[in-house]
């Protein structure tokens, strides 16, 4: 530590415990707006009418094949005059930040891969659960919430782990469109006081502490939704507890 | 025949009532206009080869699959596309599953709950007193809290059993019970269906249990290509055939 002065480091380093909690709530946000949106997609483009179908292909083929940062970039700069575009006067007042920008693209895009895997999923499920809850009268809605997606999101959880982790590996991306997330606040160290390893190591570290509490948080998750699905233990004599 | 526990009701009104029911899948008619009533009370068995529809008629009376011509009348209550129709006749309807058909994450207790909340505006401890109440009716009650793949074949479709009676449904329907249990297994199955039986309530079974379908059924139905070959009483029905299909049937899976 040459000549980094005590004080000057703590005074970095908060500001990269600020940058850290924007990453995270940016993670956050978008992966629960990835996460309902693609929920619902998913549901509905199993519908068999044919414009869901077409919107569907046309939505997956444009946010899976378009880089994330081009689409954040497309909302932070050019979102004012969609919204302009759709909403008219008012939509014109409103000003979009890159946390906001962030946020929608990151959720529209990573939506488009948690539809395709919540899909995949109930198109596994045996079309019993389907029957069996009509033919109980479990009005439709409930037979979503209660016995269809509980079972696809044990299917789909390791998948779902994925866009999680790869989700979290993305947010940098918006400190580009200007948020002060802990990547920036971390080049603004390193450039500042001209010791890059202690700042981006220092990031480094922060982003392995987060997908360590996400593999935790995905295992006790796992094993809540795998609950039900061991079968009976097979007796045998060496293990006489079972 | 066996004395009944209750008498059947004398209402004119069947329980069931097909006319020229008609199911095409694609260029195939697996139903080509079939005609039945069914007695309150009664209980019937379809037999048949597979594929000739049997599977099909039951699933089109609580319309899991639509019928594509005639009339189906359930309780009174004509059988048409409206969802509030529909779901009036699955309230008055269960049915028993070949796959069993049960929830995986939830315990035996909770397939059996999850219904009558829902349906009948049970409080939680009402829909468990009555779930457990029919879980004792087929011998589960101990088992109550295991969920199902905890459980052997036979466990699981008397759950299955005990989930379609907590809605208290008056017609019971059953697709193939037995069909994809073990064979030492089947016998606990029938024993439960045959105590329901003896309780008054309509049935139809889809089975080729023919032991079972002599102790049972008031009627036998034959079914082959999606048309009722022939009926007749149980007893009647296995030991004089009358038709060649039927014959040949029962010559197939007696032997």
């Amino acid at each position: 530590m040459t000549n980094l002065s005590l004080a000057d480091l703590a005074g970095y380093l908060r500001q990269l415990g600020e940058g850290a909690l924007i990453t995270l709530e940016l993670f956050l946000a978008s992966f629960t707006l990835a996460f309902v949106l693609g929920v619902l997609i998913g549901v509905a483009t199993l519908s068999r009418n044919r414009i869901i179908r077409a919107a569907w292909r046309v939505y997956a083929s444009i946010f899976m094949g378009v880089p994330s940062l081009l689409v954040i970039f497309l909302i932070f700069y050019g979102g004012s005059a969609m919204l302009a575009a759709v909403l008219g006067e008012f939509g014109a007042r409103i000003d979009i930040s890159p946390f906001g920008a962030g946020v929608a693209a990151l959720g529209i895009v990573y939506a488009a891969y948690v539809a395709e895997l919540v899909r995949g999923a109930i198109e596994n499920l045996p079309k019993g659960q389907f029957e069996g809850a009509r033919a109980l009268a479990i009005p439709p809605f409930i037979m979503w919430g209660r016995v269809i997606l509980p079972q696809v999101m044990r299917l789909a959880l390791p998948g779902l782990v994925n866009v999680w982790s790869f989700m979290l590996k993305e947010t940098p991306l918006v400190s580009l469109a200007g948020l002060q997330d802990l990547v920036a606040a971390a080049k603004i160290a390193a450039g500042a006081t001209k010791e890059p390893f202690i700042f981006f190591i220092a990031t480094a570290l922060v982003f392995i502490a987060f997908s360590a509490a996400s593999l935790w948080l995905a295992n006790r998750l796992e094993t809540r939704l795998d609950r039900g699905q061991r079968r009976a233990p097979v007796r045998s004599p060496a293990r006489a507890e079972a | 025949m066996s004395a009944r526990a209750h008498a059947p009701d004398l209402a004119p009104e069947p329980a069931i009532l097909l006319e020229q029911v008609v199911k095409r899948y694609g260029a195939h008619r697996a139903l080509a206009g079939v005609d039945l009533q069914v007695r309150r009370g009664e209980r019937l068995v379809i037999c048949g080869p597979s594929g000739s529809g049997k599977s099909t008629l039951i699933r089109c009376i609580n319309a899991l699959e639509r019928h594509d011509a005639g009339r189906i009348v359930v309780n009174g209550i004509a059988l048409t596309n409206d969802e509030g129709t529909v779901q009036d006749i699955r309230q008055e309807v269960g049915m028993v599953f070949q796959h069993f058909n049960l929830f995986p994450h939830l315990t035996a207790l909770e397939n059996c709950m999850l219904a009558p909340r829902l349906n009948r505006g049970l409080s939680k401890a009402q829909a468990e007193k009555l779930a457990m109440a029919h879980l004792e009716r087929v011998h589960l009650a101990d088992q109550a809290r295991k969920y199902p793949a905890r459980l052997s074949g036979g466990q699981q479709q008397r759950v299955a059993i005990a989930r379609a009676l907590c809605m208290e449904p008056r017609i019971l329907l059953f697709d193939e019970p037995t069909s994809a249990l073990d064979p030492e297994m089947v016998k606990e199955v029938l024993g439960v269906i045959e105590e329901l039986a003896a309780s008054g309530v309509t049935m139809i079974c889809v089975t080729h249990e023919m032991g079972f379908a002599r102790r049972v059924a008031d009627r036998c139905v034959f079914m082959d290509r999606g048309e009722i070959v022939e009926e007749g009483d149980a007893a009647g029905f296995f030991e004089a055939p009358e038709s060649e299909r039927l014959r040949h049937f029962l010559a197939q899976i007696l032997r």
